[in-house]
This record gives structure tokens, C-alpha cells and sequence, in this order.
């Protein structure tokens, strides 16, 4: 059954995607959040924030009452280009967010083919950019984060400015927390230049691309292997030089595969290629060479559990990122400090209403 | 049982100290702050750390961790007596040159980490001017930062995993090699938390390639307001040096007379910056930074032409706090961050503020991430000068805040700047940090009464102001 309080139903919206068995609603103002929020923890009703429902595979969640939209909480409330940082609402899209900055050659450096994905959303997830092994994850962008907890409660970690380390870092443990601490409403981002420079080479093999010893990315894309460059004019030119190969300027960035499963391969960054020769046959996958994350689709999860072993025997992690969690366990062995996790969780949402059951171990 | 025979049984009679000598050399670190510890010991893994923190519990005294007690803000100094845990035992180095990371016991001096890498082409990319002195667990107990960290982040970017003993004495393993552990991020938790959550024993950081080239520029400025707005204008052209310091006059004159580095002290401020990369880059880079300069009305801009020059800048860089000495027996230091298009003003306004209190100060700072370093030299034995010392620096503090600053950029909390945490958060922020420490530390063993000002946990739902007797950790 769909529930409809009367004083939080006017803000119902539609929402493309999400479960049409709970009610839909999109707050517009941070007050509105608490008040959800503070009804939600009283009623004991499930909560799923959405942003853009690309992340929406993570976990194995129960069924929502609410589904809460932060669409309208998508401002940009101040930009600060000489200073490069932003303070954005978390329903941003980042394709609109990068159209806006790249006026100015800055990026926020977060995933580059995002699909509709927001800010917030890949903030909640933990999902980083293909460029992440030079200019750093998404924790590395959040410099200040403004929360509401499930009980309501409007907090705030961090600052607006780049170098910060006054008190416990929230902000930064917000990042891949999927809400479990509270709604994400706006943060403020470290922005990157973009310089004027950039080119996609076509290389042979790793040995050929670690000419360069800082790339922006290496990435191998079902067997084709890329190096991306970035730099001033002159640079690019001496190392597409020095690299040969076949390269276009600009950059081409893959999308994530699609499929009816998908899967995050998260590996030490030096056994990168071993985990590409473990695929079962027909997996199709974009890797992070340097870093050890993998993103694969494929038809069915034949084959995922040899995976999962493996990488968990080599100090990472097979998470499934779309797929059927009755089938297959989403997140694998539970991580460390899990009753430290749960005691966390339970001062910030103590009634367990915000995206419960989309952390590894049930939290 | 007394606490130290107890913590004898365990960890052998060398490793725990308890004459007054040894105590007073423990008593503080390079704070103003003493405190007056029940004992030191010198614990040799994560198995003793933990017996350590067990009989901490059990006798129901604080422990504070130590590395090589070069915090400015009192983080480790045991102001409420206990046992100081002191890491520089634990100082294993374990490289991994394929996957670029290190285990590092948490005793290992920052700058001994760089050289241990220095022969896989690698480096440990925080580098606070204490390196040479500091340990990796202070570094990670204040998330430190240094001039290298203007393009690479501050150690919290640079740690992927720790070992770490929990209250109850639980030894845990968190993240590691592989990106992304699921999850809560426990660990980044922990980062600059200054000893509060627990006690790291290990630390997993990240190795970082060090560039082909570098180019080191110094250029100097009649004015202060030149030299900071050539900094504004780098960052704004889209330029992120690896380095971007500056120092002022006064700065360039104590470490001359000590270093003879060649500064050139009739500038009023000298920038001192560093570009790294491929040789086009920083050459290009370079170009445009003097460039900017010299639109600011720059004096001279030199390129340290050999590897010796660029070292011996660095070093005067990194010896201003040293060189401060000749100027007065103490210095007050503080460390707020400002945004970096708020650099003009606000180095006005602490210069005005140090003016008005007929104070000696010099500015020695990470320009390029709007972390400020003004430093008031002074003899903390004159009360009153003392008293205005610290009023000088509130003030400075209330001035980076009303920019849009924080507290602290890079040293920490502890004691010094904790009570200031309320101008910078609101009640129920507090209390949500002081809700996180509850929840790592229930006892309230790991250094006590730092960083969170008293009564912060004082909300409960609904913003109902709890009583909170005096002097009790809730």
C-alpha cells in the first residue's frame, strides 16, 4: 500500500524509475527534508533517496514506502572559480554542473559519463571518475558536506576551503555511507583546472604507456588499451610523441558497461591485468589501470563466485552493482568494524529508515 | 596492582617509565600545553598497544599517543595525566614498489619513509616542515599537510589502510590495496582525529612517482598584497603548482641570518613555488606563473638553476619555525584557512591586528591553499604579554572565520584551538562529532577533553539542553 500523510503529500512528484509502490515525494526546502525525515523515524517508514536511480543497484534493500527525490535541492549557491570550489545542492546532475564549468576549464572530477547521475548520488555511492588515479576519488573532492540524520537533525562537517582539519571528518566518512549518516542536501567540491591541452592514445601494451610516468588515466576497454594525457599544448605534443601510437585529441571517455548484471571489481592496483584474465568469457569491462577497479557487465552471474574468491583471496572485493540479490550476495564478506558500523549508523538514523540494507553486512 | 608494575608484567621493565625526568620530557609536546603523565611506555606492536589500552581502561586512566611530540596544538600532551604512548618502537617500513604503497609502522619518520622510497622512483607526498622530526602516526593523527600538499592533498589522501587498536584493546585491520573498501570509511575516520577514536599502530599509505622534472621559482614583491594577489591569480589562471609558499620580510630575515640562502630580504614577501611534471610542462608552467608575477608587480624572479639550489630554498622554507628563536624564547602559532580569493584582506587584517597589540610577528605559509601560518614570537614568561598573545591570536582566528575560514588547516585541534570550535560549528554539529567519539572511545580513555570543547554532546533530539556536571566527558 502506498501511505499519504497529509502534510508531506503535496510534495509528491513522479518519479522515472523508482518503485511505483511507494509514495513519491521531492522536498523543496531543507526544512522539508526534517520534516520527512522526522515523520519517517516516528512511522518507522522506509526512506529511499534518489538522485538520478543510477546507483539504485547497490545492496539489497527492503521494498520503500517513500521514495524522496532531491531534484528540487539542485541550486548551485555559490561558485568560486578563483577559488575553485563550488557549493552545490545534492540533486544536481553533474552533466549540468560540468556544462556550467567548463565555461571556465574546471571540472569537478567526478565520473565522466554519469549518465544522470547527481552529485549527492555519486557522493552516497562512492562512485569516482575514470580519472581518479591522478586527480584523486570522490572522498578527495568533498570539502563540506550539509546533512539532515534520520531523526532529523541538520548537521554540517568540513568547510569551504581546500585544506581543512577542524574536528571528525563526517563530510569525507559521507562518501559511500549511502545515507546511512543522513540525507546528503549540499557540499561544497575542490574543483580541477582543465588544462588546454589533451589527447587519447591507442597503445600497445603497459609497458609502452608507463613512458609517462603521471597520466591522467590507463584504461583498458575490452582489450583496447588507452592512455589520456593532459597538460599544457606543448606537453601533449612531446608525450603523444614520445608514447606513438595512434592518438586523437580530446578525450573519448567509455561508458560504464550495461547488462543485466553489473559488478565492481575492486583489486590491489598491481594485479589490475591479472583480474582482466579472469573474467568468464563474454564479460564486457572498463579497468582503471593503476588503480584496480574494474566495472563489468555481463548476461548472468555464471562465473561470479570463482571471481568473488579470487578477489577477495587478493585483498579486494566483487561487488554487484545491478542484479538480482536474492541470487547472488551483493557486497560478499562483511568488512571489518562492523559492530562499530552499526553503533555509527544508529546515533545518526537511529530508526533505520534512510536506504537501510544497501551496506555490505546488512547494515 | 599498581598501573605500572601492571603495565610492566606485560610490556618489560625498559619499556615503561616513570622517573621525574622522563616524565617532565613527556609532559608536552611542541605546544605551550604541559600536562603531568602517570607513566611513558614504549609499546613494540599492536598486541602491546592493546594490553596498553586494556590497563588503561581498567585502572581508568587516559592514553595519549605520542610520535615525536611536534604537534603545536597540545594534541599530545597528556594535560590529563595518563599514559603516553609513545609510537617511535614501531617503525617497520614494508614497500610494495608494484602496487605503490607502504605498510609504515606508525613510529617511522615522515621524512625516512621518502628515502626508503626514494630507490623505487617513489615518495610519501605529505611533507610538513617538521618531516625530518615527525612520525607517520602524528602525521595521521593530524591528517598533516605541508607545502607539497597544494596538488596532492594532506595525508588523509594518502592513507588506504591501518591497523589500529579500538577501545577494549580490538586490533583492527581497516581498507587496504584495493580501492573502494565497502562499507563505512572507518579509517578516513580516523585520519585527523588526533587520538581521540583509538590508537594507530600501522598505516598503509599510498606511494606516489616522483616527476620527471621540477622547476623551483622565488620571486620576490615590495608589497605583501602583491605577493598574495600573484597567488589568487595563479590559482585562478588554472594553475596548480605542486608548491605555492609564501614568506614575509621579516620571515626572510631570521632564516637568512641563521641559513644564508640567499633571500632576499629587502622584499617585503617572497613566494617561493614549484611546478613538477614532464620537462614541456614545467617549463610552459613556469612561463606562465612568472608571467602573473610579474604582473603583479614582481621585483626578480629567480629559477633555482641546480638541484643544490632548490634544496637549500627548501630548507629555508622549512627551517622558519626554528630560525624563529632569535627573536624571542616562545612562539604562538595558529593555522586557520582562509578561501584563497580572501588571501588580500585577511593579510591585512592580521597584520593590522599584530600592529595594534604593539606585537613581533612573521608570516611564514601554504599560500597556494589559503593556509595561513602567522607566528607572534614572545616570552611566555611575561603574563601579561601572554594573556595578549592569546587574545592577538583569537582575533586572528575571528578574522579568517569571517572570510569563510576554518580553525585549522593542517595542525590540529587538541587543546589549543578546542574551545574555539564553537565559533566555527553550531551546537548539534558538535554533537554530532561528540556522538561519533562516544561510539569509538565509550570509556573516554584515548586522549581525553581534545579537540570537541565540553558539553559538546549536549543535544538530544529535539534540542533539549542535557546537565552536564562539570568536568565529566559525556
Amino acid at each position: 500500500m502506498i501511505y499519504h500523510p497529509p502534510h508531506i503529500s503535496w510534495l509528491e512528484v513522479e518519479i522515472p524509475g523508482a518503485p511505483e509502490t511507494a509514495l513519491q515525494i521531492a522536498p523543496k526546502t531543507i526544512r522539508d527534508v526534517e520534516a520527512i525525515l522526522r515523520y519517517a523515524t516516528e512511522k518507522s517508514l522506509v526512506i529511499q533517496v534518489w538522485g538520478g536511480g543510477t546507483h539504485s543497484g547497490y545492496g539489497n534493500p527492503p521494498p520503500p514506502h517513500i521514495v524522496m527525490s532531491m531534484e528540487r535541492l539542485a541550486d548551485v549557491e555559490v561558485w568560486e572559480p578563483d577559488d575553485l570550489t563550488i557549493v552545490v545542492g545534492a540533486g544536481a546532475r553533474i552533466e549540468t554542473i560540468e556544462a556550467m564549468l567548463a565555461e571556465r576549464n574546471q571540472s569537478l572530477a567526478l565520473p565522466e559519463r554519469p549518465g544522470g547521475a547527481t552529485v549527492g548520488g555519486v557522493i552516497a555511492a562512492g562512485v569516482s571518475g575514470l580519472r581518479r588515479g591522478r586527480l584523486y576519488g570522490t572522498r578527495e573532492r568533498v570539502l563540506e558536506a550539509t546533512m539532515v540524520t534520520g531523526d532529523g537533525r541538520l548537521i554540517r562537517s568540513g568547510g569551504r576551503v581546500v585544506k581543512n582539519v577542524t574536528g571528525y571528518d563526517l563530510h569525507r566518512l559521507a562518501v559511500g555511507a549511502f545515507g546511512s549518516l543522513g540525507v546528503i542536501i549540499s557540499v561544497c567540491l575542490k574543483l580541477w583546472p582543465t588544462p588546454p591541452g589533451s589527447a587519447t592514445v591507442l597503445v600497445d601494451d603497459l609497458e609502452q604507456a608507463s613512458e609517462i610516468v603521471r597520466p591522467l588515466a590507463v584504461l583498458e576497454v575490452d582489450g583496447r588499451l588507452m592512455v589520456y594525457l593532459q597538460g599544457t599544448e606543448a606537453e601533449i605534443e612531446a608525450q603523444t610523441g614520445r608514447l606513438g601510437g595512434k592518438w586523437t585529441p580530446g578525450f573519448d571517455w567509455p561508458a560504464d558497461p550495461t547488462g543485466a548484471w553489473q559488478w565492481s571489481l575492486r583489486v590491489p592496483p598491481a594485479s589490475t591485468s591479472e583480474a582482466i584474465t579472469r573474467l568468464p568469457g563474454g564479460w564486457s569491462h572498463v579497468a582503471i589501470h593503476g588503480v584496480g577497479e574494474i566495472r563489468i557487465a555481463s548476461d548472468s552471474q555464471d562465473g561470479a563466485e570463482g571471481l568473488r574468491s579470487w578477489a577477495e583471496a587478493s585483498g579486494g572485493q566483487l561487488v554487484m552493482t545491478k542484479g538480482d540479490p536474492s541470487i547472488f550476495d551483493p557486497w560478499g564478506a562483511p568488512p571489518p568494524g562492523l559492530a562499530l558500523q552499526e553503533r555509527l549508523i544508529s546515533e545518526f538514523d537511529p530508526a533505520r529508515i534512510i536506504n537501510p540494507g544497501r551496506l555490505p553486512g546488512g547494515v | 596492582m599498581t598501573l605500572v608494575t601492571d603495565l610492566r608484567a606485560v610490556l618489560g621493565d625498559d619499556d615503561v617509565m616513570e622517573e621525574p625526568v622522563e616524565l617532565h620530557l613527556y609532559s608536552k609536546d611542541a605546544s605551550l600545553m604541559r600536562g603531568r603523565p602517570a607513566c611513558v611506555v614504549f609499546p613494540r606492536d599492536a598486541a602491546e598497544v592493546a594490553e596498553v589500552v586494556k590497563l588503561g581502561e581498567a585502572h581508568g586512566v587516559p592514553i595519549v599517543a605520542r610520535g615525536a611530540g611536534t604537534g603545536l596544538a597540545a594534541g599530545a600532551s597528556p594535560t590529563e595525566g595518563g599514559i603516553v604512548v609513545v609510537t617511535t618502537a614501531m617503525n617497520a617500513i614494508d614497500i610494495d614498489p608494484e602496487n605503490r604503497t607502504a605498510w609504515v609502522g606508525a613510529g617511522v619518520i615522515n621524512l625516512d619513509l621518502s628515502k626508503a622510497a626514494l630507490p623505487y622512483g617513489l615518495h610519501f607526498a605529505p611533507d610538513p616542515s617538521s618531516q625530518s622530526a615527525c612520525t607517520i602516526g602524528g602525521n595521521v593523527a593530524n591528517n598533516s599537510g605541508g607545502p607539497h600538499c597544494l596538488a596532492e592533498g594532506s595525508t588523509t589522501s594518502h592513507v588506504l589502510g591501518m591497523e589500529v587498536v579500538l577501545a577494549g584493546g580490538e586490533i583492527a585491520i581497516l581498507g587496504g590495496q584495493a580501492p573502494d573498501p565497502p562499507g563505512l570509511d572507518l579509517k578516513g575516520l580516523i585520519v585527523g582525529s588526533e587520538g581521540t577514536l583509538g590508537v594507530v599502530t600501522r598505516v598503509l599509505v599510498r606511494l606516489l612517482p616522483i616527476e620527471p622534472d621540477v622547476r623551483t621559482l622565488l620571486m620576490s614583491f615590495d608589497t605583501v598584497e602583491d605577493a598574495a594577489q600573484t597567488v589568487s591569480d595563479v590559482i585562478a589562471a588554472g594553475l596548480v603548482p605542486a608548491a605555492l609558499e609564501m614568506m614575509d620580510k621579516r620571515m626572510c630575515e631570521v632564516v637568512e641570518n641563521w641559513l644564508e640562502a640567499g633571500l632576499p630580504i629587502e622584499s617585503e614577501a617572497i613566494l617561493l613555488t614549484e611546478v613538477v611534471g614532464e620537462t614541456d610542462g614545467v617549463i610552459s608552467q613556469a612561463g606562465v606563473i612568472s608571467k602573473i608575477a610579474a604582473r603583479n608587480h614582481a621585483t626578480d624572479i629567480e629559477i633555482a638553476g641546480t638541484a643544490k639550489d632548490r634544496a637549500l630554498l627548501w630548507k629555508a622554507r622549512k627551517s622558519a619555525f626554528g630560525a624563529i628563536a632569535q627573536l624571542a624564547p616562545d612562539y604562538y602559532l595558529h593555522d586557520a584557512v582562509v578561501p584563497r580569493t580572501r588571501l588580500v584582506e585577511t593579510m591585512k587584517a592580521v597584520y593590522a591586528i599584530a600592529d595594534r597589540y604593539g606585537l613581533v610577528m612573521a608570516n611564514v605559509f601554504h599560500a597556494g591553499d589559503g593556509n595561513l601560518h602567522p607566528l607572534i614570537a614572545f616570552d611566555a614568561s611575561d603574563e601579561k604579554i601572554n594573556a595578549m598573545v592569546h587574545q592577538a591570536g583569537e582575533e586572528i582566528v575571528a578574522a579568517c572565520l569571517r572570510v569563510g575560514g576554518a580553525l585549522s588547516g593542517e595542525h590540529g585541534i587538541g587543546i589549543e584551538k578546542r574551545d574555539l570550535m564553537r565559533s566555527n560549528f553550531s551546537d548539534l554539529d558538535l554533537d554530532a562529532q561528540a556522538r561519533l567519539k562516544e561510539v569509538f572511545d565509550p570509556g573516554g580513555v584515548f586522549n581525553p577533553r581534545k579537540v570537541l570543547p565540553m558539553g559538546s554532546r549536549c543535544f538530544d533530539f529535539g534540542g533539549v539542553r542535557r546537565e552536564v556536571p562539570e568536568g565529566v566527558w559525556v
